[in-house]
């Protein structure tokens, strides 16, 4: 009935439906979907992840020219497997993974940015619509800090790390936070990658909390610890 | 009608755009406060058959909605020319293309019977209220998607991933646009969006100026949505109409195309790092707290109707947004000096005597003489309001060496 649903509505239509094609690949870095004009015009500013923060691995479709980078290749086929439906994480243990991360203090990423609990669970909600497994998690004081000594010199501690196996999501995760410290490590199996040390999370009550709603409650975050580690940082 | 010739006047002196107010409440900071816009673009629209009495009225308040906006395309082609601007940081805009293909929202904007039943049972007062809120929202989404619908079109050679991004930016306008106009046909009303298309004026601004208000629209519009969802949530008996229900998921949209633009202005950091850009930076923050806070003050029914507080309401909306905004902008208001809000506060009173001039039974000379110190009354405390001490602001993208800096 209404003119904006007439005349909108097949754009929209296509532009999900293109969107639904695209997911299923696009949560690895291989298939980030450049548009094929992307590649004609390109120069190397274009696939120079050159960020400091990031190095995720470069669009399969140059990957022959990259294949000096080994470890590069190795993630490349590893996101590809997470995408594609097989749940035996068990039979890929041996082979080593990129994860990538952002991290701050617990205040902030529990307690203070309630936009990241909307973002994380919006993420949970449409993983669960489209049957797509969690790459995705946020881990507690984790140990894979102790090798980032120039992230830990300048961390607060409690810290707390999002850590995904999706480099972009994670570079598009540092653009929102901006408060945030960003990296990657390699690791051979998701219980390494995703190790943390027990640790007690509390928040003082805001002196003041003058919002027209309650805060979202002390927890929220259990959703999304790694398997195994939820009875740990209970604790 | 004084109220937004009140506002703006004072803002186009700083401005030289010279803004047209022939179009009293035309600025909607409903959500897209101030800027927002195309010329070219002209979606074929099936003209919606409804009465013809029901369409007039439509027409006759959209009237009264928000401006359209064009901008400076060749200049945006420059601007995102990845030969000649080659420090475009590519791959934050390879990680948002990922996040709009991505498409959370694509199945989530389904209606049902609930709507009519709810706008039915809406009486008096609060109904008239309810269409001019679902039309200023609507002509606002739409007058988003015309502006991103255009620059995707007008990037696509330059900057095919900024490209693709706008055109899927136009695509959550569009399904925004079009639930809030089935919400109106829910009241038996319809926005004619291809004729408003056609009719309405357009507004330059500078590419720049879009970067700095479309960014403060989104995420304005991500604190109002997300405030009244929060605030429903908890409150459930004043849940009058479920559209409410749809703005968790609908202000993770405005929230992400916020980002973007946070993600634009980093990539040209001219726009970002000298004290102009401080001052613009400013002056934005300050034009479009100042038209949402006046705009909300004269429609306190409606706010009041879902159980807020307009002041409380507005003020926390101020408060996030600054604090947002401050991980970009080179500069913020102090908003949380309770000067400020005194300030605004009075902006209001200033405001409301405006009104009651426009409203007199004075011929229109009179009416004039009558505005002038008034206006200057306004005008000094928005000039107040500006300089008061800012806070220095950014993202720590472009602090990155301060050791000092703890996370």
């Amino acid at each position: 009935m209404s003119a904006a649903a007439s005349s909108l509505g097949p754009g929209c239509l296509t532009a999900s439906a293109k969107a639904t094609t695209h997911f299923h690949n696009s949560h690895n870095a291989k298939a980030v979907s450049l548009p094929v004009s992307a590649n004609r015009n390109s120069n190397h500013t274009f696939f120079s992840f050159n960020s400091k923060v990031l190095a995720f691995p470069p669009p399969l479709s140059i990957s022959t020219k990259s294949s000096s980078s080994v470890k590069t290749a190795v993630a490349a086929v590893d996101s590809d497997q997470i995408s594609s439906s097989d749940p035996s994480d068990n039979n890929k243990q041996q082979e080593a993974k990129r994860y990538y991360f952002v991290v701050a203090n617990a205040k902030f990423m529990l307690d203070e940015e309630e936009h990241f609990k909307e973002l994380l669970f919006e993420r949970l909600r449409l993983y669960g619509e489209r049957n797509k497994e969690q790459d995705f998690w946020l881990v507690i004081e984790p140990k894979f800090l102790d090798n980032f000594p120039n992230i830990t010199k300048r961390l607060k501690r409690p810290a707390v790390a999002l850590v995904s196996t999706n480099g972009p999501w994670i570079t598009f995760m540092k653009l929102r936070l901006d408060r945030v410290l960003s990296e990657s490590y390699a690791a051979e199996s998701i219980e390494e990658a995703l190790a943390s040390n027990p640790t007690n999370i509390e928040f003082e009550k805001p002196e003041k909390w003058v919002a027209p709603y309650p805060k979202y409650e002390y927890g929220w975050w259990e959703a999304f610890l790694p398997p195994g580690s939820k009875e740990e940082a209970k604790v | 009608m004084a109220a937004e010739m009140a506002l703006v006047k004072p803002i186009s002196k700083f401005t030289n755009l010279s803004p047209k107010f022939s179009n009293p409440k035309g600025f909607c900071y409903s959500k897209f406060s101030t800027i927002r816009m195309s010329a070219t673009t002209q979606p074929s629209t099936n003209k919606p058959s409804k009465k013809k009495a029901a369409k007039t009225t439509a027409i006759k308040e959209t009237l009264l909605t928000p401006r359209f906006y064009t901008t400076d395309f060749d200049e945006m082609e420059m601007l995102f020319n990845t030969e000649i601007n080659k420090n475009l940081n590519q791959d934050e805009f390879v990680a948002l293309l990922q996040e709009f293909k991505t498409d959370y929202n694509q199945t989530h904007f389904v209606r049902n019977k609930e709507f009519k039943e709810a706008a039915d049972k809406m009486q008096g007062p609060l109904r008239q209220i309810f269409v001019e809120f679902l039309e200023r929202s609507c002509t606002a989404e739409f007058s988003g998607f015309l502006l991103y619908k255009e620059l995707g079109r007008r990037l696509k050679k330059t900057n095919p991933v900024v490209a693709e991004i706008f055109s899927l930016m136009s695509r959550d306008e569009a399904r925004h646009a079009g639930f809030l106009n089935k919400g109106l046909s829910d009241f038996n009303l319809a926005l004619d969006l291809g004729f408003l298309t056609k009719a309405r004026k357009y507004t330059f601004f500078k590419p720049k100026f879009i970067f700095y208000a479309t960014y403060l629209s989104e995420k304005i519009g991500y604190w109002r949505y997300i405030t009244i969802y929060r605030h429903l949530k908890a409150n459930p008996e004043f849940q009058c109409y479920p559209i409410f229900e749809f703005f968790e998921n609908w202000c993770q949209d405005e929230n992400r195309h916020g980002d973007f633009f946070s993600a634009l202005m980093k990539a040209q950091p001219q726009f970002l790092n000298d004290w102009k850009a401080k001052l613009w930076a400013r002056f934005f923050c300050l034009s479009v707290y100042v038209t949402m806070y006046l705009n909300d003050c004269q429609r306190t029914a409606f706010y009041e109707g879902i159980g807020l507080n307009t002041k409380e309401f507005d003020m926390h909306v101020i408060i996030e947004t600054n604090r947002t905004t401050a991980r970009i902008f080179p500069a913020v208001l102090d908003v949380e000096n309770p000067e400020f809000k005194r300030k605004l506060d009075r902006m209001v009173e200033i405001n409301e005597k405006l009104i009651a001039v426009g409203e007199s039974e004075d011929i229109p000379l009179v009416k004039n003489l009558k505005r002038i110190p008034i206006i200057a009354a306004l005008v000094s405390e928005l000039l107040a309001a500006y300089l008061m001490p800012p806070i220095e602001s950014g993202s720590v993208d472009f602090a990155e060496s301060e050791p000092q800096l703890v996370y």
